[in-house]
């Protein structure tokens, strides 16, 4: 018997893994009508595992110090093998995580995946998208260079807006009035430590809740599209003669996990500067403020809102208002139909938010 | 009248030592002063601000002497206040940082003429607002203030072209930085040879210019292939054309098992 069997039996004799196997993978079964749609938390799971894998060798040579940081920063994109491309990696993985992130809550948006029972799915999911916003405002700062220096100051600034703390929380980011060598060291900590670590256990919790519920069923190809959960009692929603998870959904996976790596890596190689423009090459100056400062495009909406709104605190509670509507969907929104099609006000009036989420971006980014 | 004026002077050196000692910059009181003065007193420092020297920190003290940091005495000769140099010392005193220049003045026709009033450093670069070492400096109208511009053009046409490769890999150098990669190496190597190539203008000697263009020339072709740090696009296409595969792979084998 060759070697690694015998391991695998020996491992398996005291731990049942091969039960544990079959029962999780082969045995799990999904919704017949399942989609594509359901594979981007899987391509979620391997960008983050991406993201920390690049970051801890970005780390191995990056030094959060305001004199070294954009130095060391050049060292690794000069000097380092491979360099470069671990830090394209990180820097457009970032990027493209939000962008799969709102993906996955759309799909789950349209699908009305996130009704009763799994209201805490999509809370969780909700807050884990504010902390990849976080993780890449945090990171983006690192470098220390012209763009991320600038971008974090307006991004900081849109907080001093907060009535009475507002200026106390941009201090205490900062860890002073302005964006300086104490912001980099709580970004740093941010960055590295508490928001991984945060972010790790929350996707913990995400897929516990998901294994405890079972998946919920696409509505699509289906007579009865309602809600088959009726404010009952704890169920599980099986799927009796559904697909199994493994090896056939895994499949469904790789494809999406593969055809998402084949547009990162073009944008990694062929459109590396539309995530690190020209002014993310020039080292920080406190002193010179490049012409048109600009947060990262994710929160461009969010800027131009403030700036939109002859207040700023009116465009601040219009926002926060926005942000709590959005966090708390599934215990506003308690009807029972999940099809796009046949709830077509709830539909219309998604698209039209997204329209004009997309159309504040456009405009904060020309503005 | 006049207790106004030094008290505005007073006052303006003041702050200006306050402003400066808050920045962590060396004083310069000649600056401040000059600047409030009147008429020529303070045309030098006008001509100064748009000045290669003002761009790179070379202060009033470095021609003139004296004391910068102090005012009172700031124009004493015991602090090494020279005033205005006299024009036969002007290559000289230039020549203490531009040392590599001195050498081709000195050996060439402009040099041999320093005793009987030929031109010096501040004839081509001007005297307070001084201009870098160009070939834009050679033309008909500085020239022919002294001689025929026939000699003048045989240089200037010698060194255009290599002139036209040190700004293109200027141009070169701005995209790379922009990119991320490190030009500091390359920037060094050209500084260099820049210096060379402007410390030759000076020697006027057409047949030297000519024969060591070539070689900066060559050193040049050297330097343009520095740079880059870019992994090429064939890595990229195979990468992307690796991930297609695999998802055209998967696919198949997915659609065999349904």
């Amino acid at each position: 018997m060759m070697l690694h069997k015998k391991l695998y039996n020996w491992i398996d004799d005291r731990l049942g893994m091969h039960e544990i196997i079959n029962e999780k993978r082969s045995g799990y079964l999904l919704p017949p009508n399942v989609n594509a749609w359901y594979s981007l938390g899987s391509v979620l799971l391997v960008i983050f595992a991406l993201q920390v894998t690049t970051g801890l060798l970005l780390m191995l040579y990056y030094v959060p110090d305001v004199d070294k940081a954009f130095s060391s920063v050049a060292f690794i994109m000069n000097d380092i093998p491979l360099g470069r491309l671990v830090r394209l990696f990180h820097a457009v993985g970032s990027s493209l995580m939000i962008v799969v992130l709102v993906l996955h809550m759309l799909s789950i948006l349209f699908m009305g995946s996130y009704k009763s029972p799994r209201e805490m799915h999509w809370l969780t999911g909700f807050i884990l998208l504010l902390m990849a916003m976080g993780i890449s405002l945090t990171g983006y700062l690192l470098p220390w260079n012209q763009l991320s220096f600038w971008a974090t100051t307006v991004a900081t600034d849109g907080i001093g807006t907060i009535p009475v703390v507002g200026p106390y929380l941009v201090e205490l980011l900062r860890g002073g009035k302005m964006v300086g060598f104490k912001t980099l060291g709580r970004f740093y900590t941010l960055h590295v430590g508490l928001l991984p670590a945060g972010i790790t256990i929350l996707i913990g919790v995400h897929l516990f809740l998901i294994q405890r519920t079972g998946v919920s069923t696409p509505p699509f190809g289906l007579e009865d599209t309602s809600n088959p959960w009726k404010e009952e009692k704890f169920k599980y929603e099986d799927h009796p003669g559904g697909i199994p998870f493994f090896p056939n959904f895994f499949l469904q996976d790789l494809i999406s996990i593969s055809l998402y790596l084949a547009c990162f890596l073009a944008l990694v190689f062929f459109a590396p500067n539309l995530f690190l423009p020209a002014t993310a090459n020039l080292p920080a100056n406190p002193y010179v403020t490049p012409a048109h400062i600009k947060p990262e495009w994710y929160f461009l909406a969010n800027y131009q809102t403030l700036k939109l709104f002859p207040s700023e605190i009116i465009g601040l509670i219009v926002q926060v208002l926005a942000i709590a509507f959005v966090a708390l969907l599934p215990f506003i929104d308690r009807g029972a139909e999940k099809h796009p099609l046949k709830r077509p006000f709830f539909t219309i009036t998604a698209l039209g938010c997204i329209l004009l989420w997309i159309g504040m971006t456009v405009w904060g980014y020309y503005s | 009248m006049r207790g106004w004026t030094i008290s505005l002077l007073l006052a303006v050196m003041m702050l200006s030592q306050v402003q400066a000692d808050a920045a962590g910059v060396a004083v310069v009181n000649c600056i401040s002063c000059h600047t409030v003065l009147s008429g020529r007193l303070s045309t030098p420092v006008k001509l100064w601000n748009s000045s290669i020297h003002a761009e790179h920190g070379i202060t009033c003290n470095a021609c003139h002497g004296g004391d910068p940091a102090d005012s009172a005495n700031a124009m004493s000769p015991a602090r090494g206040f020279r005033g205005k140099p006299a024009a036969p010392a002007v290559p000289a005193l230039c020549g203490g940082c531009h040392m590599g220049v001195l050498k081709h003045y000195n050996e060439s026709a402009h040099g041999r003429a320093l005793t009987v009033g030929g031109p010096t450093c501040i004839t081509c670069h001007g005297s307070h607002g001084v201009v870098s070492a160009s070939i834009e400096l050679i033309n008909r109208k500085n020239c022919s203030k002294c001689h025929s511009y026939t000699k003048a053009r045989k240089i200037k046409n010698a060194m255009l072209k290599t002139e036209g490769m040190l700004k293109a890999i200027d141009k070169k150098i701005a995209v790379l930085k922009v990119q991320g990669v490190d030009t500091d190496k390359l920037e060094k190597r050209l500084f260099a040879l820049r210096n060379r190539f402007h410390a030759m203008y000076h020697s006027l000697d057409v047949k030297l210019i000519v024969q060591e263009s070539d070689h900066i020339q060559a050193e040049l072709k050297k330097t343009s292939g520095i740079g880059g740090g870019g992994t090429g696009p064939l890595v990229g296409m195979l990468a992307v054309a690796w991930a297609l595969l695999a998802a055209l792979l998967f696919y198949l084998i997915k659609k065999n098992l349904d």
